[in-house]
C-alpha cells in the first residue's frame, strides 16, 4: 500500500514538474522575443492619408481629444494609411444641402447631423485658376476633346480618359471657365466638396444607395440621427482612372505572424 | 461564508487535513491581504491579485462590487500604462440588436481593419500577437479542371481493382478542387487578380457554440446580443476556442505585451480593458464604443466602405436596408448559430 502511495506521489510529482516546466519553458520562449521585438518600437507616423493613397490625407495631432488623451487619427507604420480615429469628425464642416431624390429613399440626411471634410480649401495652396485664367492657359471654344500637354499625372492621355468608356472627357465635369469648380450637364457649378451631386447624375443607382448609408463609408456614431462624417465620392474612387481600378490598388497592412515554428505556408511543398 | 461550509466538510471528510488546511490559509491569507493593502505598493499588488481572483462573476455582483472592481481596475491600469485609464461600466442599449455586414464584392484584403482592431482593442502586439480579425483571401470561383492538376489525385486502378482511392499528388492538390483560400498573403498591391477576401471575426452568435461550451459562463450573450467575456471569470480552459466554428477567439497563451504609448486608455470591463495570461478574447464590435454610440473601430478603418454597422431592430439602419436589397449570406449557415454578422453582395 505504501509503495503504490509513493508511486502515485512520484508519478505525480513528475506529471506536475512537466506540466509546469513545460509552461515555463514556453513564457521564456515568448519573453525571449518580447525583448527583441521591443526594441524595434518605432515613433509614430504624422503624415497619413485617409481613405487612398493620393486622396485626403491628414497629419497627426497629439492630444486632439484631450479627454482620453487621444490624437486625432493613429496610422500605420507599414503602408501611413490611417487605422483609426480618436476624432471622427477631425477638420470637417456641415455637408451643405444636398439634391433630395425622387422617391421614398430620402435617406438620412434630413434628419441628420452630416458632416464632410472639405477638400475645395486645399485649392487655396495651388489654385486651378492660378494658370487657367483664361489669359495663361485660353478659354477654350468647346467641350470637344483633344489633346493637352499638362496633367499626364493625372490622366495619361486624355482622348482615352479612363471613365465613361470614351464617352466623356475633362470639360463634361470640370468647368471650362472656372476651373476651381465642377460642372454638371445643366452648367451650373459644383464645389469639390459635393462631387456627389455631379456623379449622382449619371450613376443614381449607387447614388441612392449611398444616400441610404449603405454605399460609401461613414464615419462616427452609429445612431440614427447621430453625427456622422459622409465621405464623398473621390475620397475613395479616382474619376479618372475608375474605368480600370474601382479602388486604386494600394499595399497590404503586415499579415499575420505564422503558427509557432511555421516557416512558410506553401502547401504541396516538403516542408510546409 | 466559509467558517459554515468548512465545518461542514470537516464533518464528511475527516482525514482529508491538507484540504481543510489549504482553505483555511486561503481565508487567513485574504484578510491578511485584506490588512495589508494601504501600506506598501507590492502588497497592495498582491492584495488586487487576490481581490480579483476571489472576484465573482460581474452580472451577479452587486452595484456597490462593481463600483469597487472598476475603481480597482482603473487604479491598476492607469499605474501600469501610466495613463488615466476609465474603464467604464456602461449598460446596454435599450431596444437594440446589434448587426453587422459586410460587403464582399467591395473588400479589397487591406488588412486595415484587422490593425484598427489591435489599435482599439489593446491586444497583444507581439509573443504572442493576436488579431481577432483575420482577413481571408479566396481564388475566384473556378471550377475548371485545370490540365495540370489532371493527373494528381486521380483515382486509378490498382492491383487491387479501382476503389475511388485517391493516388498521387496529395490532399492539398486533388483534382477539381478550386478556390484555394489562405489568410498569410502579402503581395505588392491588394486587391490581386482572381482573388476576392473575406474577413472573418467573431460573428456575435444567436445561438453561440462558445456560450454553450463554456464551463463557467464566463462567456454570455448581453442583451444588445453581443458575446461578451468576463475576463476576471475566466478560467482559461479554451473549450469555447474548440466549440467556435469561425475561429473566432484567441487565447492570451502568455502575458500580453501592450505598449504603453500605444495603449487606448477608454476602455470596458467586457470590452477592450487589457486582458491578462491564461484568458481568451476576442471581437465584441468595439463595446465599449457601440454602448457610446460610436461605430466599431473596423468599420471606420475600412478605406473602401465594405462594413456597415447598426440595429438590427430598426428597419431604417443601414444593416437593415442591406438586408432588404443585397444579396445576403451568413457564414456556415449549416452550423445553425444563427449570427448577427452578414457578408453581402453588391
Ligand atoms: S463566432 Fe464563435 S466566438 Fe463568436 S459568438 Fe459565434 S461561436 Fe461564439
Ligand atoms: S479594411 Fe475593408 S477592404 Fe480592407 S481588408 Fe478590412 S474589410 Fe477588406
Amino acid at each position: 500500500m505504501n509503495f503504490r502511495n509513493n508511486f502515485t506521489k512520484i508519478g505525480f510529482f513528475t506529471l506536475s514538474c512537466l506540466l509546469i516546466g513545460g509552461s515555463i519553458i514556453y513564457q521564456t520562449a515568448y519573453s525571449q522575443d518580447a525583448e527583441q521585438a521591443k526594441k524595434e518600437s518605432a515613433a509614430p507616423v504624422t503624415k497619413c492619408f485617409e481613405s487612398m493613397e493620393g486622396y485626403t490625407s491628414v497629419s497627426r495631432i497629439e492630444n486632439a481629444v484631450p479627454q482620453y488623451g487621444y490624437p486625432n487619427v493613429k496610422c500605420s507604420q507599414t503602408t501611413s494609411g490611417v487605422l483609426w480615429y480618436g476624432d471622427p469628425y477631425d477638420g470637417t464642416k456641415p455637408m451643405g444641402d444636398m439634391p433630395k431624390l425622387k422617391d421614398d429613399t430620402r435617406g438620412d440626411y434630413d434628419s441628420e447631423e452630416a458632416v464632410v471634410k472639405p477638400r475645395e480649401s486645399k485649392l487655396n495652396y495651388f489654385e486651378c485658376t492660378g494658370c487657367h485664367d483664361g489669359d495663361t492657359v485660353p478659354v477654350p471654344k468647346d467641350k470637344k476633346a483633344r489633346a493637352i500637354d499638362a496633367h499626364d499625372d493625372i490622366v495619361e492621355n486624355p482622348l482615352e480618359m479612363m471613365h465613361g468608356r470614351g464617352a466623356i472627357w475633362c470639360l463634361d465635369c470640370h468647368s471650362a471657365t472656372n476651373r476651381n469648380k465642377l460642372v454638371d450637364h445643366q452648367g451650373n457649378e459644383i464645389s469639390m466638396d459635393q462631387p456627389q451631386k455631379l456623379c449622382g447624375s449619371c450613376h443614381g443607382e449607387v447614388y441612392a444607395d449611398w444616400r441610404m448609408g449603405i454605399h460609401g463609408k461613414r464615419t462616427g456614431s452609429w445612431v440614427k440621427g447621430g453625427k456622422k462624417r459622409w465621405w464623398v465620392c473621390t475620397e475613395c474612387h479616382n474619376p479618372h482612372t475608375v474605368e480600370v481600378n474601382r479602388f486604386d490598388p494600394l499595399k497590404p497592412e503586415q499579415a499575420p505572424e505564422l503558427p509557432r515554428g511555421m516557416k512558410k505556408t506553401e502547401h504541396n511543398t516538403e516542408e510546409h | 461564508m466559509s467558517e459554515e461550509r468548512i465545518d461542514i466538510k470537516k464533518e464528511r471528510d475527516d482525514g482529508d487535513n491538507t484540504r481543510r488546511d489549504f482553505l483555511k490559509n486561503m481565508g487567513i491569507a485574504a484578510v491578511a491581504g485584506a490588512a495589508a493593502l494601504s501600506a506598501v505598493p507590492a502588497d497592495a499588488e498582491a492584495k488586487v491579485e487576490l481581490a480579483e481572483h476571489l472576484q465573482g462573476h460581474f452580472e451577479l455582483m452587486t452595484d456597490g462590487q462593481k463600483k469597487e472592481c472598476i475603481e480597482r481596475l482603473e487604479k491598476r491600469y492607469t499605474e501600469e500604462f501610466g495613463k488615466k485609464t476609465t474603464v467604464s461600466n456602461a449598460p446596454p442599449v435599450k431596444g437594440v440588436l446589434f448587426g453587422y455586414a459586410l460587403s464582399i464584392s467591395k473588400c479589397i484584403g487591406c488588412r486595415r481593419c484587422v490593425k484598427a482592431c489591435v489599435q482599439e482593442n489593446n491586444q497583444s502586439r507581439h509573443d504572442p500577437e493576436i488579431e481577432w480579425i483575420r482577413v481571408l483571401k479566396m481564388e475566384k470561383g473556378n471550377l475548371a479542371f485545370s490540365a495540370d492538376k489532371l493527373d494528381k489525385g486521380y483515382p486509378e486502378t490498382s492491383a487491387l481493382g479501382n476503389h475511388g482511392v485517391q493516388v498521387g499528388g496529395n490532399a492539398y492538390n486533388a483534382v477539381g478542387v478550386s478556390g484555394e483560400t489562405e489568410h498569410y498573403y502579402e503581395p505588392d498591391k491588394v486587391p490581386e487578380k482572381d482573388a476576392f477576401y473575406f474577413p472573418v471575426q467573431c460573428q456575435q452568435c444567436e445561438k453561440p457554440a462558445c456560450v454553450k461550451a463554456c464551463p463557467t459562463q464566463a462567456t454570455y450573450r448581453d442583451p444588445n446580443g453581443i458575446v461578451v467575456i468576463d475576463y476576471n471569470w475566466c478560467i482559461g480552459c479554451r473549450m469555447c476556442l474548440l466549440a467556435c466554428p469561425y475561429w473566432a477567439r484567441r487565447f492570451n497563451w502568455a502575458q500580453p505585451n501592450l505598449p504603453a504609448e500605444d495603449m487606448n486608455p477608454k476602455t470596458h470591463y467586457l470590452g477592450n480593458r487589457p486582458r491578462m495570461n491564461g484568458v481568451m478574447e476576442k471581437c465584441t464590435f468595439c463595446l465599449q464604443r457601440v454602448r457610446d454610440g460610436r461605430y466599431p473601430a473596423c468599420v471606420e478603418a475600412c478605406p473602401v466602405g465594405a462594413r456597415k454597422f447598426g440595429n438590427l431592430l430598426d428597419p431604417e439602419s443601414e444593416v437593415r436596408k442591406i438586408l432588404a436589397t443585397k444579396q445576403v449570406l451568413r457564414f456556415k449557415e449549416e452550423y445553425n448559430t444563427y449570427p448577427k454578422f452578414f457578408y453581402y453582395i453588391d
